[in-house]
């Protein structure tokens, strides 16, 4: 399996809702609409920064091919989801929309897919349900580790750039979602051996990849490269605030930093906090944690003489994180952040 | 690429674009073989910056200095030079956390340089005050837990209106009297064994497993001698307002809690908050700031814990305590 199967984007047959590239586009519609879907839970082996081969699962576009993680899904209030999910694998497996906020059951799920059986989840969304949300396979606890996970965002009914009714506004939105992978695990699963007890990651990705920096073999390009992936890459214009939905696939819990501007924070595991803080580092739990914040692309202030341009990382501050493999600082969970 | 056994670093020490005359200016060098004892009597190597203006080390990164790395104070609207000088056998940079200035002075390698073999003047002009810090972003997870961090303070311009001598948290914000700055880091002494480039060319040297033994407040030993060190424990007057800077600067999450006191949270990250928050602990994770009012009515002594979370298993890996003694 290449790695650029790592950045597989969503289906043609809902160009509307589901990501196709880069940000996440939206057009509200006066009507409801059903959101038509089918993932593929697949498997293969990707390689890592360090050339060590790992094994993933993933839902992905097609029965032969695999995408960690899945296509991202952007919907309104109302609509109806239906979403097939065919396990092509040799175990069962499910797939589940997580709840709002932390503690929540989950929005719906297929239950158990057997080897080789299909399912069919359909679930009509509520108001009061626009946020951001990880499906993900929850059969076992480290599933979810293995790549099965994909970023729902839901809007408000209506809304083109409101993260929530009344929320502060932004005009793109993405996602960022993070992993932490302990080769040890996915080798256990791949080899049907006894999954460890405890878990040490090695790897450590958003959207499914690794920055590769200057000088490395792939940096630069969007397919391979978490620094210029369109997906995860911010770029924008003074005044172009961008909506980012964080969500923590992974094992560890994150301090998200950002550099060129302070975050604006909205929410955390799923409820709208109370104010605004301006934040240049936001803790990201474990636990299927997440957070909505804008980046609001205003001119770096600190800068003399001022300036409007400039490239800067977001990377995660607990930097155990920007390693591969235990090593390679510059490999691990970044992304540049551009300010055109 | 690389330089010696260094692997995807960007070495270089150009003029600064539009440099112009500061107000302020911090003339930092390195050191790279300072030590910190610990209260069981084992000591692990330390680096750090020097204050080369105060005749602090040299710029060849020989020999000790303090730790954490000598503070930067400024005021807002100042225009601020931080020179680094580094040797030709090292490589560093200054990211002023949370100051974010043009990208040349950004203090990150890959999109500036690694500074080594002279000097590079990184020139800033900072609009918020609040609680920042810098450290060092070069091999970043192995050099900021070497210690090669300061804090960096950004007082709010004067208010004219002020009796002189007045200490504001920010512009408009609540004056205080008494002042700390705790900066909780931990420490795993198998990384404190490596040299600088370590990992960089790959190569499994451990940086994705920090297993901290020490857990410090302001480079003082949170075991003991943090309850009472004098940089680190507060003593105070009842009546007066004690303003605490709390920076977590390890890489796990941790957990304050003020032992009953009841903090008045004006500020996170440099930014004034909207409404103070009141709270008796903050949960933290790395490089988080949060600016911390305390006006005790009564006399007495409580016991401040920092407890440090494993990033992914949650357990409290091990704390530091220090103390606020109001008499």
């Amino acid at each position: 399996m290449e790695r650029r199967s790592f950045i597989k984007l969503g289906g043609a047959s809902l160009a509307s809702a589901v990501l196709g590239s880069g940000l996440l586009s939206w057009v509200p519609r006066s009507e409801a609409a059903t959101i038509s879907k089918t993932f593929y839970i697949t498997g293969g082996t990707l390689t890592m920064p360090d050339g060590v081969g790992v094994y993933f699962k993933g839902f992905s576009n097609s029965a032969t091919g695999l995408n960690v993680p899945a296509a991202s899904i952007i919907c309104q209030e109302g609509d109806t989801l239906s979403i097939t999910v065919v396990n092509k694998l040799a175990v069962t497996h499910n797939f589940v929309i997580g709840g709002l906020k932390a503690g929540d059951p989950p929005l719906a799920s297929t239950g158990d897919i057997l080897s080789g059986a299909s399912k069919t989840l359909t679930y009509t969304i509520p108001t009061g349900k626009a946020g951001s949300y990880l499906f993900y396979d929850n059969k076992t606890s480290y599933n979810v580790f293995l790549g099965l996970h994909g970023g729902l965002a839901i809007m408000p009914a209506g809304k083109s750039n409101q993260l929530y009714s009344g929320s502060p506004t932004f005009v793109k939105q993405q996602f960022w979602i993070f992993n932490d992978i302990d080769p040890a695990l996915n080798s256990a699963v791949q080899r049907n051996t006894v999954v460890p007890t405890t878990f040490t990651p090695r790897y450590f990705t958003i959207n499914g990849l690794t920055s590769l920096p200057p000088g490395a073999v792939g940096h630069g390009d969007p397919t391979r490269d978490a620094l210029y992936d369109t997906r995860t890459r911010l770029a924008g214009f003074v005044g172009d605030r961008t909506l980012v939905r964080m969500l923590s696939a992974g094992m560890c819990s994150h301090a998200v930093h950002a550099h060129g501007n302070h975050f604006e924070w909205l929410t955390d595991r799923g409820t709208v906090r109370s104010s605004v803080w301006k934040k240049d580092t936001l803790y990201l739990r474990n636990k299927l944690g997440k957070i909505d914040a804008i980046f609001p692309f205003e001119a770096p202030p600190d800068a003399y003489p001022p300036t409007t341009h400039g490239h800067f990382p977001m990377h995660l501050h607990d930097e155990m994180s920007q390693t591969a493999g235990g090593g390679m600082y510059q490999f691990g969970s970044m992304t540049e952040i551009e300010f055109l | 690429m690389g330089m010696g056994n260094a692997c995807y670093v960007y070495p270089g020490a150009p003029a600064t674009p539009g440099i112009v005359t500061p107000n302020v200016i911090f003339s930092r060098g390195i050191y790279m073989n300072g030590s910190m004892r610990f209260d069981d009597g084992n000591s692990v190597t330390i680096w750090g910056f020097t204050d080369l203006a105060a005749g602090q080390g040299q710029a060849d990164g020989m020999g000790g200095g303090s730790f954490p790395s000598p503070a930067m104070r400024v005021t807002e609207g100042q225009i601020v030079h931080t020179k680094l000088t580094v040797g030709m056998m090292w490589m560093h940079t200054i990211h002023h956390h949370g100051i974010e200035p043009s990208q040349e002075n950004d203090g990150v390698g890959h999109l500036s340089q690694d500074v080594t073999n002279g000097t590079y003047t990184y020139q800033w002009r900072p609009k918020n005050a609040g609680t920042y810090f810098y450290h060092c972003h070069t091999n970043t997870p192995l050099h900021a837990e070497m210690g090669m961090y300061g804090g960096l303070i950004v007082d709010p311009k004067p208010n004219p209106a002020d009796p002189v001598g007045t200490k504001r948290a920010f512009a408009n914000g609540p004056i205080y009297d008494v002042e700390a700055i705790w900066a909780a880091d931990e420490i795993d002494p198998a990384w404190h064994t490596l040299e600088w480039a370590a990992g960089t060319c790959g190569g499994d040297v451990g940086l994705n497993n920090l297993n901290p033994k020490y857990f410090i407040i302001t480079g003082v030993d949170g075991k003991t001698s943090a309850l009472t060190n004098p940089g680190v424990a507060v003593n105070m007057v009842k009546g007066q307002t004690l303003l605490v800077r709390y920076i977590c600067a390890g890489f796990h999450p941790q957990k304050i809690d003020f032992g009953g006191l009841t903090a008045s949270v004006v500020a996170s990250d440099g930014r004034p908050l909207p409404t103070p928050w009141q709270t008796g602990s903050i949960e933290a994770h790395s490089a988080e700031r949060f600016d911390c009012i305390f006006k005790p009515t009564i006399t007495g002594t409580w016991t401040v814990t920092i407890s440090f979370y494993h990033w992914r298993t949650g357990a409290v890996m091990g704390t530091a305590k220090t103390r606020i003694t109001v008499s």
